[in-house]
């Protein structure tokens, strides 16, 4: 089959390699229909996620066909048309058994390799480096899913593709960062990143009853599609002194929710920039963190910090005497997919949320490489190039 | 002169601030010392053929040529002596490791106790057999290039879903002892297991320098085995990717 593979910084090939096979008995083989492109997989190309390989399958977000299924698939069959959430989980645990499925402890086969680094082990990701367990990603006409009861889940025919595939990843990361927020009728709500997640936090926000909405970002297009298709206020850091805009919103109270879906590679003005750029440059620190402080210094007094902008190590200068003194509440987390897609499917068969706007550039597993770089420098207005690997 | 020695810091080669006066020491083993002579004439020789063309090259191919080749005849390694490494005596293996399972303790212990069923999930186990209620039969293999070895091991003492203490029998290659204990987790969260695992490396001869190469490798192959008996347990499998497509050649 086709894949697309990672071989270094910036250099992705599309590679011939063997079909994925069943290799334990929990697993289905899923025929890839829609592979999305995710912010998160641009710290893969951009290399700032440790432990990947040259010739590992990236991609996580997707939905497909069962091909093939496993002697304990139960709930799958032949021929069912499934969304498959980027995270996966045993299903058995102590955490999945309580709805935290990225805190799945069965499911990483490096484990160990994660326990050195965070001291404990989360669950694997698809495509997602090897600390995450090392699985061959969705970018590929075929992928294997483990413990696929658990992670694939079937589309009712009345939700197209291109709505379907946003709830592998992008819908419930974004759910769960306005969850995480806590938020009560009448709270405004401040999002850094107006991607794929940012919208989806945004409209969730909505849903959880926020009172206003302000997406803060710097390209034009992403804050003009925060605005009509997700009814935010929009701010551009590059023009606005955002500390002072976001007061001026709120009557001078301050977001009441903070949520940052950005992540480590955060871009921000002046001098702040230059300093976290040559940190990162050097590996004195792994992640720049210029969102989650400028999020901390906005927040209004007790209010809540929700993080879903992927971290993987070490920040600087984090302004804890503010977390403190402020009485602030901070959450983060990858999603936990599997608790939230039966929902979301509610809500997009009620209408409530429509994520196919994200869906920009339908491309083949072709033009993978090209696609990245689009998606990364952010030109011809994109907000997500999806593969269509069969197609 | 003759440096004299108080008896304490005799064949220690320190003296009494720790500090390294006797470079005579032998803290590297006897294959390594061999190897670090070998490595060490080639790396002069490869120095001295290109001092001409690539003279920075050859000067560090010398220099870190002489340093092995000094450390392989002196069997002093100064590096080892800084941190604090013996080469000589390997160290025995002693794992602790510590889990809960999201299951009742009779299950989790009775599934422990039916020793035959641990090669389900540990890899490195080829079989287990047990001869009666107290003794087993035990084979396993390392490394696909490395024979199988076998051993026999008795229960040493038990009590019904709290604690399982083994011990291989005297004479065994795999000189080995553990305990494993089953307590209930507070608030219904299962059952928590605590792994204690020994392994009296061989002293002596060449056993040594492949007991020093292969304990921590053993170390992470045995703590891989007792995560493996969660994931087993309470998943049904053991994770894998081994046999999945990528890219590499």
């Amino acid at each position: 089959m086709k894949a697309l593979c990672w071989n270094g910084v910036k250099d992705l090939r599309v590679e011939t390699v063997p079909d994925p096979t069943i290799l334990n008995s929990r697993d289905a083989i899923i025929k890839v229909s829609m592979s999305s492109v995710c912010g998160s997989d641009l710290h893969l190309y951009n290399g700032f996620v440790p432990s990947m390989r040259e010739g590992d399958i990236i991609g996580h977000e997707f939905m497909g066909e069962v091909v093939e299924t496993g002697k304990d698939v139960r709930k799958l069959k032949k021929g069912d048309r499934v969304v498959v959430v980027s995270v996966i989980g045993c299903g058995e645990c102590h955490y999945c058994s309580s709805g935290s499925w990225s805190l799945c402890d069965n499911s990483n086969p490096h484990a160990i390799m994660q326990e050195k680094a965070y001291n404990y082990s989360t669950a694997g990701i698809f495509g997602y480096s090897h600390l995450f367990g090392g699985y061959a990603g969705s970018h590929a006409q075929y992928i294997r899913v483990p413990f696929a009861d658990n992670g694939a889940f079937v589309v009712p025919e009345e939700v197209p593709d291109e709505k379907a595939v946003f709830i592998s990843d992008a819908m419930p990361t974004g759910y769960m960062a306005a969850e995480m927020g806590n938020i009560k009728p009448g709270d405004v709500v401040a999002v850094w990143g107006a991607g794929g997640v940012g919208q989806m936090a945004i409209q969730t926000a909505y849903l959880m009853g926020a009172e206003k909405v302000i997406a803060i970002d710097s390209f034009d297009y992403r804050l003009q599609a925060a605005a009509k298709f997700s009814k935010a206020e929009t701010l551009d850091y590059t023009s606005t002194d955002i500390l002072d805009a976001l007061k001026e919103a709120t009557g001078g109270r301050g977001p009441d929710v903070c949520i940052d879906a950005v992540g480590m590679e955060a871009r921000t003005t002046g001098i702040e920039q230059i300093y976290d750029k040559a940190k990162q440059k050097l590996r004195l620190e792994s992640d720049r963190p210029a969102v989650l402080r400028q999020a901390i210094m906005a927040c209004r007094k007790g209010g809540t910090i929700s993080v879903v902008g992927v971290y993987a190590g070490l920040i600087d200068k984090f302004p804890m005497g503010v977390m403190m003194n402020k009485g602030l509440t901070m959450r983060g987390g990858q999603m936990h997919g599997q608790h939230y897609v039966q929902m979301l499917i509610d809500l997009i068969l009620q209408d409530k949320i429509d994520p196919s706007f994200l869906l920009t550039h339908p491309m083949p597993l072709e033009a993978g490489p090209e696609a990245y770089g689009m998606f990364n420098d952010k030109t011809d207005n994109c907000m997500r190039a999806v593969f269509l690997p069969n197609m | 002169m003759a440096i004299i020695y108080p008896d304490m810091y005799r064949n220690t080669g320190k003296d009494h601030t720790g500090m390294m006066t006797d470079p005579q020491v032998i803290n590297v083993n006897t294959p390594e010392r061999i190897f670090s002579v070998i490595a060490g004439t080639f790396l002069i020789y490869s120095g001295i053929k290109s001092l001409v063309g690539h003279p920075v090259a050859a000067a560090s191919k010398l220099v870190a040529g002489s340093v092995l080749f000094a450390r392989g005849a002196s069997g002093h390694c100064p590096i080892y002596e800084r941190t604090g490494t013996d080469g000589v005596r390997p160290q025995n293996i002693n794992i602790k490791q510590y889990f809960t399972v999201n299951k009742p303790r009779e299950e989790v212990y009775q599934f422990w106790r039916k020793l035959e069923n641990l090669p389900l999930f540990m890899r490195h186990l080829e079989s287990v057999t047990q001869t009666d209620e107290k003794h087993s039969h035990w084979k396993a293999k390392f490394g696909s290039y490395l024979p199988s070895v076998s051993w026999d091991a008795q229960i040493v003492k038990e009590r019904e879903n709290e604690f399982i203490g083994w011990s291989a029998l005297e004479g065994s290659v795999i000189e080995n002892a553990g305990k494993v204990e089953f307590k209930d987790a507070p608030g219904g969260r299962g059952t928590e297991v605590q792994v204690v695992f020994s392994y009296h490396a061989p002293v002596g001869g060449i056993a040594t320098g492949i007991a020093k190469l292969f304990n921590p490798v053993a170390e992470n192959i045995i703590r891989e085995d007792v995560r493996n008996f969660k994931q087993y347990i309470e998943a049904g499998e053991v994770p894998t990717t081994t046999g999945q497509p990528s890219g590499r050649k």
